[in-house]
């Protein structure tokens, strides 16, 4: 566990970014793997990423400013 | 040896990109943390690189999952990167307390450098950072260097003429960015810490989302040039988010201000 805690720390020590981060892979993940979602390959992929860290800064800096 | 030109000036344009994006992360690391880190970082991968490219040669770019390498460093980028951008805009917006055991710490870091001192202690973190950044970018030269150099086998120019015009051009570029480097490092030593953090959290994002987005297939528009634009976007986002957050910091301060000026004076009316 003490490395686990360990290891969140030394990379993000935030939970809000890594979960936002995890999201957005989990997403372009399925897009990547899901025929259905195949239209959103390229450009859809890449507003999503860009949105994913835009959105996680975001919503990590609310949350300590106002939490 | 005969020398291919085209390829030459092929490898040594692809690979200059590639050495400039290892040495921005490699002088950031150098500047904000230490150089003996950031160096240390730079040789230990230089050194992985030339035991991987040692062992598999040409066969590299057959062993090597570059996109998946991409992918696991551009996730690791984007996060630090985003710990560092919030640090820094929290602070810009004066939201960032100024008595955690974090802040002391980066307060005398400061202090240190401001005397023109330098801590020599390695820090994992700036070694870490200055590895994945020289062992990826590397890895991509060296890819380029075998792509290129094989490609241009024809009648007149054997592999190893390709390959070693490639590594020629390669070379060349290297020494010229490193050249270049050293030439800044000397003013960027005069920029305020906070801002020299806050231009590292908006690189290692930039870098992070740039490599990621390859790693999952994404063809960014313009290619390399796109790290600009990405560039643009988490600055220009950056300086709504300090813009929003400083104007809450002045109202929380304006009403406390009233609240505490209000107080002494229903006392006197009592």
């Amino acid at each position: 566990m003490k490395v686990i805690k360990a290891v969140y720390n030394f990379l993000v020590g935030d939970m809000v970014i890594l979960i936002g981060v995890v999201i957005a892979i989990i997403l372009l993940a399925l897009i990547n793997t899901v025929g259905a979602l195949s239209p959103l390959r390229g450009t859809g992929e890449a507003i999503i990423l860009i949105a994913a860290v835009l959105i996680s800064l975001t919503v990590t800096l609310v949350r300590e400013v106002w939490g | 040896m005969q020398l291919a030109w085209p390829v030459f000036v092929a490898a040594f344009l692809a690979s200059a990109v590639e050495f400039v994006e290892a040495f921005t992360i490699v002088l950031v690391v150098g500047i904000t943390i230490n150089w003996r880190s950031s160096l240390l970082g730079a040789l230990l991968a230089a050194a992985t690189l030339a035991l991987i490219v040692g062992t598999l040669g040409v066969a590299l770019v057959t062993y090597v999952p570059i996109g998946v390498l991409r992918l696991v460093v551009g996730i690791i980028l984007i996060l630090f990167g985003l710990k560092w951008l919030k640090k820094a805009i929290l602070r810009y917006s004066k939201h960032k307390a100024l008595h955690d055991e974090e802040a002391i710490y980066e307060e005398k870091v400061a202090e240190l450098r401001a005397r023109g001192e330098t801590i020599q202690q390695i820090d994992t973190f700036g070694t870490v950072l200055s590895y994945k950044a020289v062992l990826l970018e590397g890895l991509e030269v060296a890819f380029i260097v075998i792509t290129f150099g094989s490609s241009a086998m024809s009648n007149t120019c054997s592999s190893a003429c390709g390959i070693g015009s490639a590594t020629i051009g390669a070379a060349i570029a290297g020494v010229l960015v490193i050249l270049l480097g050293a030439l800044v490092r000397a003013p960027l030593t005069k920029v305020p810490e906070n801002t020299l953090k806050f231009v590292v959290g908006l690189m290692l994002t930039t870098f992070g989302t740039f490599w990621a987005g390859e790693g999952f297939g994404i063809a960014w528009p313009f290619s390399d040039a796109f790290l600009f634009v990405l560039l643009a976007i988490y600055l220009l986002s950056s300086f709504i988010l300090i813009a929003a957050l400083g104007q809450h910091k002045q109202r929380q301060l304006a009403t406390a201000s009233t609240e505490s000026i209000a107080i002494p004076q229903e006392e006197v009316h009592r």
